[in-house]
């Protein structure tokens, strides 16, 4: 009897063992189709709230989408009604993973270029090897589990791909992303950064550009850090990082002397006059050796850079002047009824000569610039004249109408002492 | 002198003038105190006049394309010597034309002279105003500005709540499914032919009823009218009408330097409809009225019913000398009095509040 029962206990211990060591079906299904498993079945009847949150966002993850069900990060065997099956060890249920493991077990797949292949033929597969070269991947990799990972960024359960409005990676929502740990100042303190950048950024003609007009090619953190692999931009860096997008003003920046003098005095190039973070809509009146002016910072009284500055300072307030004196005298004209169109587009001429003076500002040379508003101002006399001629027309036509109502006035004062002379 | 009258002799041998002269010569016009309404019959075919003169005119540069139409009203305008008046006395006398015949059909209603037997006389007044407005409609859009272009989609979207006929009525206005260039030709057609022909004979026959029928003397206003003495209509009443044309004449003068009639922006088909998209003021305040009205009404689509309103408020108006049957016995019933009072405080209030933007 002690054998029978020893022996049915060892086969049944057997087959316990067989049926929890048997391999556990992929997790990795269909792309493109929806996956349903036990664990979102499960989890959405749960009475602990925080069990139950990953299953209720589980129908909008991309990865649930995509045909990867969770026990694709998890392990375990989705295919189990039974949870002491289904979250086995034995099938490589690994529970909440850890951050030190995050960045590995998304690059598992990410990394995986043959696999990622399989949801859409550009997909990018360097993020991994981006984050090990960023701050956050060497900080971690030092074992500080203070910094981002894959999942601080992106969420950890209900991911959204990056082009979803909703996601917090999405232009519009990725400054707030990032400022939940760099707007922390006491956090930030750790690690030698002020924290105020987000702030700053906010103040910026990027994040106007991003918000009030919602252009979202407007640069956010990630277009000038990087995104996996994001890192400050070096000294000597900085006017490529810019010069992505602004490339004229890189291109005059590169020509004009402030180039190896900036090098030399290890400044850094667009940074030093329009700042990094709160980078402000640049004024014409910046130019100049004044207290709130930026040469200064710089230059000497009376160097040939302060001497350039007031020049350049001079060109560009002269223009200035006579393009609001001009384009006011243009639209009084035009609201007396006159089209002006000969004015305006001599006007628009004039507007983009004086930009293009503004950004031969970065060159330095007072003659590139004074040729951009010698431009400007040729092209606003032109509108001038044309209002001047628009004016004497106006007079002409008042005139006439004075002549008219008065030829007009007496034949009707005529008439009527004739009608009197009849009727008397 | 002797020539000239060699030649009236000559057509009047031929064509038996004589009858019409005496006609003239002994046409009076009654004198009262309200004779002063007489004047805004004149004072309409004074700007109609105008209007034929400076349309002609603006046909000579005026092209009639979707392409080309606002260039070339744009070239009438900075290019042409006087090219700028003639275009805006043609926009203002358009309009006071308008408010002219407005004021004529009020005065010749609370007058009631469209009592028997001026049945017709009225019948064909009203049909006049009714081409003028259409002559308004149809010109609006003629600049192929931005505004007249969506005013006129908002306009000949209405006669598609017309029931049964609707769409039809839609598509032979517009030409097809939208406002096109097809719009503009056939607009253009209605405004430079089709309406000045029937205009013309049913002017004709207007004055000419007014001619055989003579001026009506107001009830209550008969004694007065006897004993003062009449006007002779040759020349006197022609001299006195012709300072009432002058007036006009100084008055488009005037608005047409001061208030150059605007060009606006050249008409997008694919652009979205600017903000504060308005027809002229004389639909403003059927404009206003219908968009007052709920979406529904028991059960009947709003817009529905204000246009079925107001086709029915016109009916009246037209019938008024069936309707008003205490006018053909001499009498006029006072419900029509009071009609005619709440009529037109409704069409001016309505008017003034949508020009002071109070339905903004």
């Amino acid at each position: 009897m002690t054998d029978r029962v020893l022996t049915a206990t060892v086969v049944l211990t057997l087959a316990t063992a067989a049926a929890l060591a048997a391999p556990s079906p992929s997790p990795i299904g269909t792309p493109g189709k929806h996956t349903e498993d036990s664990c979102v079945g499960c989890h959405s009847k749960l009475d602990d709230s925080r069990l139950r949150a990953p299953a209720e966002v589980a129908k909008s993850d991309i990865h649930l989408t995509q045909g990867v069900s969770c026990a694709g990060c998890h392990g375990g065997d989705p295919s189990s009604d039974d949870s002491s099956v289904a979250m086995s060890p034995a099938r490589g249920f690994t529970g909440k993973i850890g951050v030190r493991t995050i960045p590995e077990m998304c690059g598992s797949c990410h990394s995986n270029a043959a696999f990622m292949l399989r949801y859409s033929p550009n997909i990018p597969t360097d993020q991994l090897a981006q984050y090990r070269t960023s701050k956050h991947g060497q900080a971690l990799a030092k074992g500080d589990t203070n910094v981002a990972v894959c999942t601080s960024c992106h969420g950890t359960h209900g991911i959204l791909p990056p082009s979803d409005a909703r996601s917090p990676v999405y232009p519009t929502r990725i400054v707030e992303t990032c400022g939940r740990c760099h707007g922390n100042a006491a956090l930030m303190s750790r690690y030698g950064i002020k924290g105020d950048e987000v702030s700053e950024y906010k103040r910026s003609v990027h994040y106007a550009a991003l918000v009030a007009k919602n252009d979202l090619s407007a640069p956010t953190c990630k277009s000038c850090h990087g995104a996996h692999g994001a890192t400050p931009p070096g000294i000597s860096s900085v006017s490529n990082v810019c010069g992505t997008c602004h490339l004229s003003q890189r291109e005059r920046f590169d020509q004009s002397p402030h180039k190896d003098a900036f090098a030399a005095l290890q400044q850094p190039a667009c940074e030093s006059c329009h700042s990094n973070h709160a980078i402000l809509h640049p004024q014409d009146s910046w130019i100049g050796m004044g207290d709130k002016q930026i040469c200064g910072s710089c230059h000497s009284a009376g160097d040939v850079g302060a001497t350039a500055a007031a020049s350049i300072a001079s060109a560009l307030a002269k223009a200035s002047s006579a393009e609001v004196t001009t384009l006011a005298r243009v639209q009084r004209v035009e609201r007396s009824g006159m089209l002006m169109d000969e004015a305006t587009v001599k006007l628009e001429e004039a507007h983009q000569a004086f930009v293009m003076a503004q950004l031969e500002i970065h060159t330095a040379s007072v003659g590139r610039v004074e040729s951009q508003t010698k431009a400007a101002l040729g092209a606003l006399t032109a509108a001038d004249k044309s209002a001047a001629g628009a004016e004497a027309e106006i007079r002409y036509r008042r005139s006439g109408l004075f002549v008219s109502l008065a030829v007009i006035a007496l034949a009707m004062v005529l008439l009527i002492l004739k009608i009197r002379a009849m009727e008397r | 002198m002797r020539m000239l009258e060699e030649f009236w002799q000559a057509l009047d041998e031929r064509f038996d003038l004589a009858p019409l002269v005496e006609f003239a010569t002994h046409k009076e016009v009654p004198r009262h105190r309200h004779s002063w309404a007489y004047y805004f019959g004149g004072l309409t075919l004074f700007f109609f006049l105008v209007q034929i003169t400076t349309g002609i005119l603006l046909l000579l540069y005026y092209r009639p394309t979707s392409e080309a139409a606002f260039e070339s009203v744009q070239f009438i305008v900075t290019r042409v010597p006087f090219g700028w008046l003639v275009r805006s006395v043609h926009s203002w006398s358009a309009n006071l034309m308008i408010l002219s015949a407005f004021a004529h059909m009020f005065s010749v209603y609370f007058l009631g002279s469209y009592a028997k037997p001026r049945e017709l006389t009225w019948w064909s007044g009203f049909a006049l105003l009714g081409l003028a407005v259409g002559f308004g409609f149809s010109g609006y859009l003629l600049p192929w500005n931005e505004l007249s272009f969506f005013a006129t989609r908002i306009g000949t979207d209405m006669v598609s709540k017309v029931p049964f006929a609707g769409a039809w009525l839609l598509k032979f206005l517009r030409g097809g499914e939208d406002v096109t260039g097809a719009t503009l030709t056939r607009f253009f057609g209605f405004h430079v032919a089709v309406l000045p022909m029937i205009t013309a004979a049913l002017l004709g026959l207007h004055l000419a009823l007014i001619q055989r029928q003579g001026m009506h003397v107001p009830e209550g206003l008969e004694e007065e009218a006897k004993t003062r003495k009449p006007i002779p209509f040759v020349p006197n009443f022609m001299l006195r009408e012709s300072v009432v044309w002058l007036l006009g004449l100084a008055a488009l003068a005037a608005l047409a330097a001061f208030f150059p009639w605007e060009l606006g922006v050249k008409a997008d088909p694919f652009a979205s409809a600017p903000a504060g998209i308005h027809p002229e003021w004389y639909f403003l305040f059927m404009f206003e009225t219908l968009k007052l009205i709920p979406a529904h009404v028991l059960g009947i689509e709003g817009e529905l019913l204000g246009l079925g309103v107001f086709g029915l408020g016109g009916l009246v108006w037209f019938l008024v000398p069936v309707l008003d049957r205490g006018s053909r016995k001499g009498h006029r019933t006072r419900a029509f009095l009071v009609l005619g009072w709440l009529l037109l405080a409704y069409i001016v209030s309505f008017t003034l509040a949508s020009l002071a933007g109070v339905f903004k």
